[in-house]
């Protein structure tokens, strides 16, 4: 049962990386591809390693990500509902990205810096809200708050982008739904260099979030530093949600999706889900990518919208599984 | 009886003479009849003539704000032809204020467009010898495309990409200006695309509007796969006359004109 479900995973991952390199707005031929992979002077080169490869690892590190932030969420509130999304996260970070925007903050640190203070301020507020609202991080209430926080978050974003001068702006909505279109090796070298280390975090927590899946209560009592692993895994997830916003905009599901699936494949153990939730999150993205990229082209979707479509489908089947 | 862009029948009692004018191209055409004392409101956007900014803005065009128009009190309101304009169309004629509903997307909607705001406020005459002129100058300054026409890629935001196609006055501006639109085949206005399109179809020159000598996206390693956009031949256009017809558009063209042959070989 796990070595299938590990295959599984194995196949998902080549499927995406191979139609992630093969498929793009032009038809190149397979072989070609293969040549530019190993040939940097190969004509089909420029696209191919300077788009195409980039592209994909980026998708694949954010998705991953996404993914990782997901199923640590979902141990933190023991709720599979919860997601950097549906927490507010997401919403912050991109209010921080369209502030940093709108200020034109200098420096190609200012929109990643922004978007983290951005998801910080609002797990932070939902975290409040949840507390003064009654019970510490009781799931319903913590996803209502998120979800009021991230109404909120829009609605502040929708403000900044209407009254912004710069019409410029205004196409920050676009950017918002999220794609990879600013894909490069520079990108690819900033999202590593703050991914790397709150990912890292996550995986060391690995026992310690199994233990938490039991209850607060219980993992205190076989000596898990409670307060100490929710300041870690919010912090380390609004790190990851923000890299992800600062790179590619808003990018829903992944994180809600993902780690669900993963459980009926590998078990609820994190030791596992965390690294699967990687490789699994990140392959769903690159797929996702490469559907924006070729169902119209040479038109691109955005590539949030297809993470939705596809999804929200899958959620409910899940959903609908798992009450069974 | 006046017939809009709309299909609707619009009676007016006299010529008007206090004009709503909620489209910045038919601001300035009012301006090049002679009736832009008429004028008492304005868009935010309509920024030509510079006399135009003395007239008090009654905010956006598109969804406009009613009761600052009825507000300003004018016997016509010109409204852009877009079903987000029909509530707000329905609700100044129910008040008894006459709107006329226009398409100011292309070349194509000049000579209707300059008949119809003559016949609205009175200025027939004025209005016969403008559209004669402007279809003289046009003619005048337009080349035919040549084979071998420099293709040239519009990006009207950089990230996402985004062009202008077909549908686009831009679009019209360059092709009469001598210039092929590399996404011409998109019949929309507008498109996200992907850079790699535009890598495949490798563009001579890329057009960017804005007063930046170098685009900042220029800078950015996903476009330096463009060659157009590595080896910086960029033709650049700058001000409004190229985002709306008008009384200006054979100028626009003409500086285009201009700055595609300053590129050609």
């Amino acid at each position: 049962m796990r070595i299938a479900g590990w295959g599984v995973v194995t196949g998902f991952v080549l499927v995406a990386l191979a139609a992630g390199l093969f498929l793009g707005a032009t038809g190149i031929p397979a072989g070609d591809v293969l040549r530019a992979l190993l040939d940097p002077s190969a004509t089909e080169a420029p696209i191919v390693r300077g788009l195409r490869v980039p592209r994909v690892l980026l998708a694949f590190m954010v998705g991953g990500a996404l993914g990782v932030s997901g199923a640590a969420l979902q141990a933190l509130i023991r709720n599979p509902l919860a997601d950097p999304y549906l927490l507010g996260l997401s919403g912050g970070a991109g209010l921080g990205a369209v502030a940093a925007m709108a200020l034109q903050v200098p420096g190609a640190w200012a929109v990643p810096l922004f978007a983290f203070m951005g998801a910080l301020g609002a797990v932070a507020l939902v975290y409040r809200l949840s507390v003064v609202a009654g019970r510490r991080l009781d799931p319903r209430v913590l996803l209502l708050a998120g979800v009021i926080v991230g109404a909120f978050s829009a609605a502040i974003m929708t403000t900044i982008i209407t009254l912004s001068q710069a019409d410029q702006l205004r196409n920050a909505f676009l950017w918002l739904l999220g794609g990879f279109s600013a894909a490069s090796w520079d990108a690819v070298r900033l999202f590593l260099l703050y991914a790397i280390l709150p990912l890292a975090f996550l995986m060391v927590q690995a026992r310690a979030l199994d233990l938490l899946t039991l209850g607060e209560e219980p993992a205190q009592t076989l000596g898990t530093d409670v307060e100490r692993l929710k300041r870690i895994v919010l912090v380390s997830t609004s790190l990851l949600t923000a890299a992800g916003v600062a790179v590619c905009g808003v990018i829903g599901f992944v994180g809600l999706v993902v780690p669900h699936a993963l459980r009926g494949l590998l078990g609820p153990l994190h030791g596992r889900l965390l690294p699967a939730a990687f490789l699994a999150g990140g392959a769903f993205l690159v797929l996702a990518d490469a559907a924006a990229r070729t169902v119209v082209r040479p038109i691109e979707l955005p590539v949030g919208v297809v993470t939705a479509l596809v999804g929200v489908p899958l959620f409910a089947v899940l959903l609908r599984r798992s009450v069974r | 009886m006046l017939q809009d862009d709309a299909g609707r029948t619009v009676r007016l009692e006299a010529p008007a003479r206090r004009v709503a004018s909620l489209i910045p191209a038919t601001t300035e055409w009012l301006f090049a009849l002679g009736g832009g004392d008429w004028v008492v409101g304005r868009t935010a956007w309509c920024d030509y003539p510079a006399a135009a900014s003395a007239i008090p803005s009654l905010g956006d065009g598109i969804l406009p704000n009613v009761e600052a128009i009825v507000a300003a009190a004018p016997d016509l309101t010109l409204l852009y032809d877009s079903p987000a304009n029909l509530n707000a169309a329905a609700r100044l004629t129910a008040l008894g204020i006459p709107v006329l509903l226009l398409r100011t997307d292309g070349l194509a909607d000049l000579d209707r467009q300059l008949a119809l705001l003559g016949r609205a406020i009175g200025r027939e005459h004025a209005a016969d010898s403008l559209r004669a002129a402007i279809r003289d100058r046009l003619e005048a300054v337009s080349v035919p495309l040549r084979e071998g026409a420099p293709s040239v890629l519009i990006v009207a935001w950089d990230q996402p990409p985004i062009t202008l196609g077909q549908g686009s006055f831009l679009s019209e501006v360059l092709e009469r200006a001598g210039g092929r639109n590399l996404f011409a085949d998109l019949s929309a206005a507008s498109a996200s695309i992907s850079i790699e399109a535009v890598v495949a179809r490798d563009p001579d020159l890329v057009l960017v509007t804005g007063a930046d000598s170098l685009p900042a996206f220029a800078r950015r390693p996903e476009w330096a796969v463009v060659p157009a956009v590595r080896d910086r031949r960029f033709l650049r256009v700058q001000g409004s006359e190229f985002n709306r017809p008008g009384p200006r558009t054979p100028a626009a063209i003409l500086e285009l004109r201009r700055a595609l042959e300053r590129r050609a070989p």
